[in-house]
C-alpha cells in the first residue's frame, strides 16, 4: 500500500514536549478549530492541528523541519478557542524552546540555558570569569575619585571576554540557523516562487512593523510590547557599536556625556526596553479569557530581560548620584545579565529571532505567506 | 377508593419522560400529580417534526400519552406550573408549586376568535422567534391542553380586553391570579429535560449575527407542517427555498468553553434534517462538517442510507468560522478539511449549528437537596424515593429517554407500592 507509513513514535519526546509547557498536548482530539480561528495560518496545511497530532505521536524529526511552529507567533487565538483545554498555543512554545536546544551548537549550551532549573549556573559562568579577571589583575577592589566604570574593570578586559565570547556565539549560531534551514528545505522545499535573499529582504522588512503580530485577535497587546522589547535591543545594540567607535576613533573615553545624542539614544532604548518587559510581563500575569501558562523557560527570559533593563538604568542613575559602593558592583552585575542576553543568545529566548525569520521567508519563498 | 398522599408519586416535567413516568406508574395504581412548566405537555418532542430514525412524526407517540393521561383519573396535571420548595422525607414530601395564571379556563373551545381580535404580537417561543403569536396564543396546532393561553409580560389587560368581550364561552379571566399548593408525594420524579444551548454563546459560528445561521431545532420547526413555514424549508433572510445546507457538528458541544460534552444525538439529528431538506427540496444538497460522527449500534444503518445519498457529503472538520456575503445573504463557512489538510471556505444558502442538549439544571438549580453531576445533569439523587429520569440525567435520545423512564417508573411504583 502506497499510503502506508511507519510511525516510530519518540517517547522521550513526547515526555519532553509535556514537561516543557506543552502538557496538554494530549487533551487534543483533531477538531481542526485551531487552524480555521488561526489569524496566520496558510489555506494549504494549516497550523496547528496537525503539530499536534505530530507532538502526540512523537514524531520530532517531521516537527523539526517544520517552518510553522516558528512562523506562529503565539497570539493564541487557537488556545482560547480550543474545546478541549489542550493549548496548542503552548504546545508549539514548548517546541520552540525544544527545538533551540536541539539545534544548538554546542549542544550543553542549549540544555544549559533552556532548562530553568540551571539559570543560576549560566549567571555563575560570567560572574566568575569577571571575579577571576578582575581578581588576577589587580582591579577586585573599589576605585577612588570620579565614577568611571573602566577605571574598575578596564574596557580592554571587558572586550577581551566579549568579542570573542559573542564571535563564537555568533557562528555557532549561525551554524544552528542552518541546520534548521536545511533540513526545513529538505522536507518541505519544493518550488519556489521566490529567491532567498528578496524573500528574506521582505521579512526583515516586516519585522521593523510587526506586522504579523497586528492580526492576532486574543492577544493584541503583545504587539506594543514586543516593539518595545525589539526596538530597545536595537537602539542599545547601535549605541554599544558607536562606543566601540567613540573609544577607539574619536579617542574619548566614557561615559558619552548626557547631553550627547547618543546618550538619549542610548537612555531611550533602555526605557523602552523596560517598559516593553514590564508590558510583557503584565501580559502574561493578565487574565484574558485565553487558556494559556507561561513555561518557565519565558518566564526565566523575561525576568532576566528586566533584570537587564533594571540594572543598566541603576548603573546610569547611581553613577549620576556618585555613590561609589553601589554604582560598581551594580555595573558587575548589569555586565553578568549583559553577557546572559548577548553570549547565550543562540541558546536562550532570543534565538527565536532567526528561526522565525527563516521560518517566514521560507513561506515567502512558497507563496504560503498570509498578507 | 382514594389514595393515601404517600401513595401519590409528584413528577417535575411534563416531556416524554415525565409522561412516561406519570402513565406507567399511574397505571400499576398510584396517584400522579404531573406539573409542567410550560402552557402544554409534550416537551421538547412537540417540537420535533421527525424522529430518528424511522423518521415517523413523534406527535403520535405524545397523542397516545396524552389519551393515557385523560383518561386515567389517577393523574392530576398542571401546566404553567413550577415546584417552589420540597421538604418533608421519604414517604412524606411536602412539595410547594406555584402556578401561573393563564387567564384561560376550561370553557375555552380553542374557537381562536380571541387571538383574531388580539391587537398585541409576541415572538413565538415554541418556533423560536421564527413567527409571532397574539398575545392571547394558542402553543401550537395540536397543544395540549388544546387551550389558548394569555402572555401577561405583553397583554394589555383590563385597558384592552377585546378578547373578553368577543368569547362566547366566558373562557377568559384577565383577573386570575398565581396560585401556590402543596402536594403530599411518597416520591418524586425530576423528569426536567433539556433546552437547547445558547448559540449566541458562540461567537466564532455568527449565529444571531448572520442570518441564515440557524440552529437544529430551529431546523425541526422549519421543516414541521405547524412551522413558521408551514413546513416548507425556506431560509429567514429572504425566505427563499434553501438548495445548500451546511450541517456544523459540536457547535458547543465537546467543548469546554461551552457544554463540554457529546449530547449523543446531534450527528443522527443531523442525518435526518438532513433528509428532510433532500425531501423537500429535490434539487438539493447538504455538507455536514464532523468532528467525528456518532451513530451507535442500530443507528449505523441510518447513517449508511444517508450516506448513500450523492447529494450528502460528509466532511471531517470542525467549522470555526462562518462569515455573511451581505450581497446575497449566502453564508461562507471555514473550516481545516482533515483529510486533504487544506483550509477550505465553502458557500451554502443556510448554516445549521448542531447545538447540543443543555440540562436546565445546569444554570438554575432545583429546590431541594439535590446532587449534579459537573455539567449539570442530576445524579442519581439519594433521598429514598426521589428519583430523577430522561435527560435530566444525561444526554438521551427519545427512545433511550423513554426506557430510562420506565425504569424510573418501576422504581416509583416499588417505593409506592411495595414490592422491593
Amino acid at each position: 500500500m502506497a499510503d502506508e507509513m511507519v510511525l516510530s513514535p519518540d517517547i522521550e519526546f513526547i515526555k519532553g514536549v509535556r514537561a516543557a509547557g506543552g502538557d496538554t498536548v494530549k487533551r487534543c482530539y483533531q477538531c481542526a478549530t485551531c487552524g480555521v480561528v488561526c489569524p496566520i495560518s496558510p489555506e494549504d496545511k494549516p497550523f496547528p492541528r496537525k503539530e499536534m497530532i505530530m507532538a502526540q505521536l512523537g514524531m520530532k524529526d517531521a516537527l523539526l523541519a517544520s517552518p510553522d511552529i516558528w512562523y506562529c507567533h503565539n497570539c493564541n487565538d487557537c488556545s482560547k478557542y480550543c474545546p478541549r483545554g489542550a493549548r496548542p498555543g503552548d504546545v508549539l512554545g514548548a517546541l520552540r524552546q525544544m527545538f533551540i536546544k536541539e539545534y544548538s551548537v554546542p549542544k550543553f549550551m542549549g540544555s544549559i540555558v533552556t532548562n530553568p532549573a540551571l539559570t543560576i549556573v549560566a549567571l555563575a559562568i560570567p560572574l566568575i570569569i569577571f571575579l577571576v579577571v578582575l581578581g588576577i589583575t589587580g582591579h577586585l577592589h573599589i576605585p577612588e575619585g570620579r565614577i568611571v566604570y573602566s577605571h574598575f574593570f578596564p574596557i580592554l578586559y571587558v572586550e577581551a571576554i566579549f568579542i570573542p565570547l559573542v564571535g563564537l556565539a555568533g557562528i555557532a549560531y549561525i551554524v544552528s540557523l542552518r541546520r534548521y534551514w536545511n533540513t526545513l528545505k529538505r522536507v518541505n522545499g519544493t518550488e519556489y516562487r521566490m529567491n532567498f535573499g528578496d524573500a528574506f529582504v521582505e521579512t526583515i522588512l516586516e519585522f521593523l512593523g510587526h506586522g504579523k503580530f497586528t492580526k492576532c485577535e486574543a492577544n493584541r497587546d503583545r504587539r506594543t510590547a514586543h516593539l518595545l522589547v525589539f526596538y530597545g535591543f536595537v537602539a542599545l545594540f547601535i549605541v554599544t557599536c558607536w562606543l566601540t567607535f567613540y573609544d577607539y576613533v574619536m579617542g574619548k573615553e566614557s561615559p558619552i556625556p548626557l547631553s550627547d545624542p547618543m546618550k538619549w539614544l542610548a537612555n531611550m532604548g533602555a526605557l523602552s526596553l523596560l517598559l516593553g518587559i514590564l508590558l510583557v510581563i503584565a501580559n502574561r500575569t493578565k487574565a484574558k479569557g485565553i487558556n494559556t501558562k507561561s513555561s518557565g523557560f519565558d518566564w526565566t527570559f523575561a525576568i532576566i530581560i528586566l533584570l537587564l533593563a533594571i540594572t543598566g538604568i541603576l548603573t546610569e542613575v547611581i553613577r549620576l548620584a556618585g555613590i561609589r559602593t553601589l554604582a560598581y558592583p551594580m555595573y558587575l552585575v548589569h555586565l553578568m545579565f549583559v553577557f546572559y542576553t548577548i553570549v547565550y543568545f543562540p541558546y536562550s529566548k532570543l534565538a527565536h529571532m532567526g528561526y522565525r525569520a527563516l521560518a517566514i521567508t521560507h513561506y515567502k519563498m512558497t507563496g504560503k505567506d498570509i498578507k | 377508593m382514594a389514595i393515601a398522599p404517600e401513595r401519590t408519586a409528584l413528577v417535575v416535567g411534563g416531556g416524554i419522560s415525565g409522561l412516561t413516568v406519570a402513565v406507567e406508574t399511574a397505571e400499576a395504581g398510584t396517584k400522579v400529580v404531573l406539573v409542567e412548566k410550560n402552557p402544554y405537555l409534550g416537551g421538547r418532542v412537540a417540537q420535533l417534526y421527525r424522529y430518528f430514525p424511522k423518521l415517523c412524526p413523534p406527535y403520535c407517540g405524545l397523542e397516545i400519552n396524552f389519551r393515557r393521561i385523560r383518561q386515567n383519573p389517577a393523574i392530576t396535571y398542571y401546566t404553567m406550573a413550577e415546584v417552589q420548595d420540597i421538604s418533608g422525607s421519604a414517604g412524606d414530601y411536602r412539595v410547594t408549586v406555584r402556578q401561573r395564571p393563564r387567564y384561560v379556563n376550561e370553557k375555552c373551545t380553542a374557537c381562536g376568535e380571541c387571538e383574531k381580535i388580539c391587537p398585541v404580537e409576541r415572538p413565538n417561543d415554541f418556533n423560536f422567534g421564527m413567527d409571532t403569536t397574539k398575545a392571547i396564543y394558542l402553543p401550537h396546532e395540536m397543544a395540549f391542553p388544546m387551550r389558548y393561553v394569555i402572555d401577561d409580560t405583553v397583554c394589555k389587560g383590563r385597558e384592552c380586553a377585546k378578547c373578553v368581550e368577543v368569547c362566547k364561552y366566558g373562557a377568559i379571566d384577565l383577573d386570575m391570579k398565581e396560585k401556590t399548593f402543596e402536594v403530599q408525594a411518597g416520591s418524586v420524579v425530576f423528569a426536567t429535560g433539556w433546552n437547547p444551548y445558547d448559540a449566541t454563546k458562540i461567537d466564532n459560528l455568527g449565529f444571531g449575527r448572520v442570518k441564515n445561521v440557524i440552529t437544529n431545532m430551529m431546523m425541526e420547526r422549519l421543516a414541521a407542517p405547524n412551522g413558521p413555514t408551514k413546513g416548507r424549508i425556506l431560509r429567514p433572510s429572504d425566505g427563499k427555498e434553501v438548495q445548500s445546507v451546511a450541517f456544523v457538528q459540536c457547535a458547543g458541544s465537546r467543548d469546554e468553553n461551552h457544554l463540554d460534552f457529546c449530547s449523543a444525538i446531534c450527528c443522527l439529528a443531523s442525518m435526518k434534517q438532513a433528509t428532510y431538506l433532500r425531501e423537500k427540496n429535490p434539487e438539493s444538497k447538504a455538507t455536514i462538517f464532523y468532528i467525528d460522527l456518532r451513530a451507535p449500534g442500530k443507528y449505523e444503518a441510518f447513517m449508511q442510507k444517508v450516506q448513500a445519498d450523492e447529494n450528502i457529503t460528509f466532511i471531517k472538520g470542525k467549522v470555526a468560522k462562518i462569515e455573511e456575503d451581505p450581497e446575497t445573504g449566502d453564508v461562507l463557512v471555514t473550516a481545516e478539511e482533515v483529510a486533504s489538510g487544506k483550509k477550505i471556505t465553502e458557500r451554502f444558502e443556510m448554516v445549521v449549528l448542531a447545538t447540543g442538549m443543555e440540562p436546565t439544571t445546569r444554570m438554575v438549580k432545583l429546590p431541594g437537596n439535590l446532587q449534579y453531576e459537573q455539567n449539570g445533569f442530576l445524579r442519581a439523587v439519594q433521598s429514598e424515593g426521589v428519583f430523577a429520569s430522561g435527560v435530566a440525567t444525561r444526554p438521551l435520545d427519545v427512545n433511550s429517554s423513554v426506557q430510562d423512564s420506565t425504569a424510573k417508573a418501576i422504581k416509583v411504583i416499588q417505593t409506592l407500592l411495595g414490592g422491593k
